[in-house]
């Protein structure tokens, strides 16, 4: 782990895109798919798991079993499960996600709409829990156990021990209604004004990147502080009169980096599943908020293909996250990661 | 539920500390002061309310709804349904506490297992496990524990069981890194010379040296899988009213925050102190078992 | 059999349970900004907010005869489809009736079996089809099947439904139905849609982008989300409606909608039910609170198809165990009365006290429970924040007669399956609407066909069918009276307090059923959207 950081290599990229790095990450891109077919499959499974179905749901409850049956047949929900996955599948390579089996729309078209406020929301919350958790770690761990230090530790726990949801609510309480900076729900389309656009995301996207934020600070300070007080290259810098912020940017952060984005990569699931709460309350139409209505309509194609965009974007989150490794260090070892 | 490796780039200690030298460890104030945090709030939900006294967090009467704080009887006043919310913050952690503790343990035994396993084995073995596990982990957590939690009921047992199904892939991360470190160190090579057989040694060498690393992250990840169990409480799962939890209490006072603040002040307290101890008590043993 | 009972009226039911506060003694009651300084005026934009859990939910689309929400999304349908019959009241919510809207007069021959209904001359579809007779009957005849409650109950005769001229539907019933006309603005009969436009776009897509006549077309539809509005030119009231564009935006929960309004991103908000949010609403004086007058009182179901209830002493033990006064008291700061029979004050044929109905009186409830060596009963509800507070105080009350009582909350899904069951014991749910004859009313929970009711009584059923089918209030009055006298004296199921939902609209925003008093003819007020309008903003 203890990797020696040299100076500014231009060709750093290139090198990194060259192989065997590009090769590895090729190997992880095709890991991929069973991820996702395996993501795919574990859905259809616990979809079936869930009681009531959809054909009740349309029909009434006071539809005769025939009615059901009937209406079960039309869509196709008599079939076996294994047979239905395979039609699903057949589909879904080609990019038909199937048709609603509550309203009958096309899932496809609708969800390229919701996913736009959806992907958005969760770029912006990503940014900004990371953007404000390097610089934040960095100071608290410029100076450990003073007083920055343990500011950044109450709020960091703060941060973990409050709901999302309350924070939500509260953030809207505060900027929205006693001060009426943002707005307190709604989604404005970048088409239509990027200020507004920006605006419109803002609480929602803090809400969702608060707790991450205090994680990834707690994660990244413990890591580079102990860069700072342990490692060897690190000691050999300061030997070399290297200054302390220049060694703690510089070389600790570049170390810490490894860690730092596997944690984000694996936290991406998290990222994503609060947007189904955080959409909810700030009355956004995307992902989350059709999911959660799908699921109460029992409405399983919806619920699978929101699954799947889900899983997709979290794969590739990961696979980004091998790039980067890659382009910080071409000798990474995959095998053993 | 959060998956992360804090463990990632401390180095292994070098052998196990005997287990004289583990209660050793309370000498130090930043793991005691902690520890003992945690033992009051632990003591409090689980000793406090068999005292004499102390109202029942359920049964309350309609008539006493929405007491202030320092009414008589009643510290911070009462709920809706007029039951003491002092007590049932008392009885809410220890099903909070509850929870997280058998989640972890859930994660610990089956995560732990499999990515000590998968981490020792290597091959195929570790192929199949991982890429399982990648599939849990490729999903979005909350999604599938509603999906879970829906098709289950809610319940506290099927809360617990939603939960630990996402406990077990960062546990099994966290093991199967943590193994592939030991692997690398000479006195794992040398019971293998020695021919000692795998079971062996997964037992005897790996089970305690990845455990400190383990034990730490569990520290950190039970706030978030009491978080958690409020968040499943908001979309009407988790553990159903009117027995309290934190998570729940939480949820159900949102629904009115703007105009009832403290039924969601309370249990966000309680859930802080909590949160901070086990945080604290986390870094300070994997500071103190890397030996920093 | 006719469809009549379905999912969505659980949908309706769990709302109605939702509905946890509202009303005052009889009339319900306004707060706040709520006084124009002029007359109205036209133009402006207006969103308002619907909780996703009820109104803010149209997963089928809006199309009447697919919606199988169509029972909650009464205010979506009205402002596109407008409607046959609405109902109207004054400011007060006094004198509430069903009047013509887009038709123009109707004709009860035939005591009742014979309906016609005359249009309005000159009526279009926004798509500039004729909005006829033809029209009409079309609407009707796929109405009837289609699966919502929300369907009408109509006992037509073969062939029942015709046309006579360009401009009169003719319905013939097999048995004389009066309440045919008062049952109309909840049911999907009242909202015409158009058969060309339907034709031409199909079913599906027709639900997403629907064309009828009412005071706003259709922009965009975004299902369960978001619906955006604008001015019909068209519509057939001169001058109308006020507003150019309605918005209506689907939102998770009365707190995040109330921050919304406050924060003035939205400047309505249709059925809020958290008790310390109007509360707090009304003290603060920055928005105004219509609490609509209360029509559907809670009810505890009782199985009595099946043990223990099956046992009229258990029964009677429920009956003295309950104290809804006390639930009044404390949950709703004693502001809404307690009901007795199946309709609230606001409603139709309501009496205050009904004959022989036996109140609290826990030690007859506990000698009850000694006769009956112990009772232990189930007890369920729709997860809701209101329903769930009457639950847990209704288990405490019955635990202190005695009583061993498991509680259990249910998604919409699994109480239907409960329902169906036949297994469950007690139920907490709320009954009636303003006619008690339409909609989720008394027989949704008490007839012996409904699959929502414990109770199979020949008496209670003939009693209610006698009831509908009357012209005459003064009978129908009597008629309501025994069934509820009967109700009591057989303890099926008693009934606790009437409530109505709250209605908020931010300042300068003005109309009926939003600043002014409707009855909730089920669940929300129909607001009259065309005639809503906004003070100019400065």
């Amino acid at each position: 782990m203890t990797a020696a950081v040299g100076g500014r290599e231009p060709g750093r990229l290139a090198t990194a895109l060259g192989s065997p790095a590009l090769r590895m990450v090729g190997k992880r891109a095709l890991m991929a798919i069973p991820i996702v077919l395996g993501a795919s499959i574990l859905t259809f499974w616990v979809l079936s798991l869930i009681p009531g179905g959809a054909a009740q749901q349309l029909l009434g409850a006071d539809a005769t079993a025939e009615q059901i049956a009937a209406l079960e047949q039309r869509l196709g929900l008599d079939q076996p499960g294994p047979v239905r996955y395979l039609q699903w599948l057949g589909g879904a390579v080609t990019g038909d996600l199937g048709n609603s089996v509550v309203s009958g729309q096309p899932v496809t078209p609708v969800l390229g709409a919701r996913l736009a406020v959806t992907g958005q929301l969760v770029g912006m919350a990503f940014l900004i829990s990371l953007g404000l958790a390097v610089p934040v770690a960095l100071l608290a761990a410029h100076r450990p156990n003073h007083l920055f230090d343990r500011i950044s530790m109450l709020v960091s726990i703060t941060g973990l021990s409050v709901a999302n949801y309350v924070l939500a609510l509260l953030l809207v309480l505060v900027l929205a209604v006693q001060f009426t900076v943002f707005p307190a729900i709604g989604f404005v389309p970048m088409s239509e004004s990027v200020a507004g656009n920006l605006q419109s995301l803002t609480l929602p996207a803090v809400a969702i990147a608060f707790p991450l934020f205090c994680f990834y600070t707690r994660f990244l300070r413990g890591d580079l502080v102990d860069q700072m007080q342990g490692e060897d290259y690190i000691t050999t810098a300061r030997a070399k009169g290297i200054g302390p912020w220049q060694v703690l940017v510089r070389h600790a952060l570049r170390n810490s980096a490894f860690g730092l984005i596997t944690v984000v990569g694996l936290n991406l699931g998290t990222l994503i599943g609060a947007t189904v709460i955080i959409e909810q309350i700030f009355a956004l139409p995307g992902l989350g908020q059709l999911l959660l209505q799908a699921i109460n309509t029992r409405d399983f194609v919806v619920v699978q293909a929101c699954v799947v965009v889900f899983a997709v974007i979290a794969v590739l989150a990961n696979l980004v996250a091998d790039l980067l490794y890659a382009v910080l260090d071409p000798r990474i070892r995959y095998g053993s990661r | 539920m959060a998956v992360a490796d804090p463990t990632a780039g401390t180095p292994v200690p070098a052998a196990v500390a005997p287990a004289a030298s583990r209660f050793r460890l309370l000498r130090y104030p930043d793991v005691a002061v902690p520890a003992g945090l945690l033992l009051l709030v632990v003591l409090a939900c689980t000793a406090v309310p068999l005292l004499p006294g102390i109202p029942a967090p359920i049964g309350g009467s309609v008539l006493d709804s929405y007491l202030p704080a320092g009414s008589p009887g009643h510290l911070l006043g009462t709920d809706p349904n007029g039951n003491d919310i002092l007590s049932r913050i008392l009885h809410g952690g220890r099903s909070s506490l509850l929870v997280a503790l058998s989640v972890n343990l859930i994660g610990l035994a089956i995560g732990g297992t499999l990515g000590a396993l998968s981490g020792y084995v290597g091959g195929p073995l570790d192929t199949v496990i991982m890429r399982v596990l990648d599939v849990l982990i490729a999903f979005p957590s909350l999604v599938l524990t509603l999906a879970v939690a829906q098709s289950l009921g809610p319940s506290r047992l099927n809360t617990i069981l939603a939960l630990a199904f996402f406990s077990i892939p960062a546990f099994a991360r966290i093991a199967r890194a943590a193994t592939l470190r030991l692997r690398e160190q000479p006195f794992m090579a040398a019971a293998q010379l020695c021919g000692t057989s795998g079971r062996r040694i997964l037992a005897r060498h790996v089970a305690p040296n990845i455990a400190p690393q383990l034990i730490t992250f569990g520290m950190l990840g039970a706030g978030i899988v009491m978080v958690i169990e409020g968040a499943l409480s908001f979309l009407g799962l988790g553990i159903p009213p009117p027995a309290p939890s934190w998570g729940n209490m939480i949820a159900q006072g949102q629904q009115s925050l703007s105009a009832t603040p403290m039924l969601v002040v309370w249990p966000c307290v309680a859930l802080f102190v909590t949160v901070l101890a086990c945080n604290l008590l986390g870094e300070s043993l994997r500071d103190r078992w890397s030996g920093r | 059999m006719r469809r009549r009972h379905h999912l969505p009226a659980l949908l309706l039911a769990a709302a109605l349970v939702l509905a946890g506060c509202g009303g005052a003694a009889d009339g319900g009651a306004l707060d706040g900004p709520a006084t124009p300084s002029g007359p109205p005026q036209s133009g402006g934009e207006l969103t308002v907010l619907e909780d996703g859990a009820f109104a803010g939910g149209w997963p089928t689309g809006l199309d009447p005869a697919t919606n199988t929400t169509g029972g909650a999304n009464v205010t979506q349908m009205s402002a596109i489809y407008g409607g046959l019959f609405r109902l109207e009241a004054d400011d007060d919510g006094a004198n509430a009736a069903v009047v013509p809207h887009q038709a123009e007069s109707t004709e009860i021959a035939d005591e009742g079996r014979t309906v016609r209904i005359t249009l309005r001359e000159g009526l279009t579809f926004s798509d500039g089809t004729p909005f006829d007779a033809e029209a009409v009957a079309f609407n009707f005849r796929r109405a009837v099947d289609a699966p919502c409650t929300c369907s009408p109950n109509w006992p037509l005769a073969q062939d029942g439904i015709a046309t006579d001229g360009p401009r009169t539907v003719v319905l013939r019933f097999e048995r004389p139905y009066a309440a045919v006309i008062n049952a109309m603005p909840v049911t999907n009969v009242n909202w015409i849609a158009s058969p060309t436009a339907l034709q031409e776009k199909g079913e599906d897509a027709f639900a997403i982008e629907p064309v009828g006549a009412g005071p706003f077309t259709v922009v965009s539809n975004q299902l369960s989300s978001e619906l955006v509005l604008e001015r019909n030119p068209d519509y057939f009231k001169e001058g109308r409606p006020y507003l150019d564009r309605l918005t209506f935006q689907s939102i998770g929960g009365d707190q995040p909608a109330y921050q919304a309004l406050l924060a003035g991103q939205a400047q309505a908000y249709e059925g809020l039910t958290t008790t310390p949010l109007l509360d707090q609403a009304r003290s603060q004086g920055r928005l105004s609170v219509a609490v609509q007058p209360a029509t559907s009182p809670y009810v505890v179901q009782l199985n009595t198809k099946a043990a223990p209830f099956d046992d009229p002493r258990a029964r009677e033990a429920i009956y003295a165990a309950t104290d809804f006064d006390a639930i009044a008291q404390g949950l709703f700061g004693g502001e809404f009365p307690v009901s007795q029979s199946f309709t609230g004050p606001g409603g139709l044929f309501h009496s205050d006290a009904v004959p022989g109905y036996t109140g609290h009186d826990p030690e007859r409830a506990r000698a009850l429970v000694g006769e009956l060596g112990g009772l232990e009963v189930e007890l369920g509800t729709l997860g809701s924040y209101v329903a769930q507070q009457v639950m847990t105080a209704l288990q405490t009350q019955w635990q202190e007669a005695g009583i061993t009582v498991r509680t259990e909350t249910y998604e919409l899904s699994t109480l239907v399956q409960e329902f169906n069951s036949g297994n469950w014991q007690s139920m907490l749910q709320t009954a009636g609407s303003w006619d008690p004859a339409s909609g989720v009313g008394v027989n949704f929970r008490f007839n012996a066909d409904s699959p929502f009711s414990g109770v199979a009584d020949p008496e209670l059923d003939a009693l209610f069918d006698q009831a509908a089918a009357s012209v005459d209030p003064a009978e129908r009055q009597e008629l309501y009276d025994a069934a509820g006298a009967r109700i009591a004296e057989q303890h099926y199921a008693p009934f606790g307090l009437a409530f109505a939902p709250a209605n908020l609209a931010a300042p300068g925003v003005y109309g009926p059923g939003l600043t002014t008093l409707i009855p909730p003819i089920v669940v929300n007020s129909g607001v009259h959207w065309d005639e809503v309008w906004r003070e100019p903003q400065q």
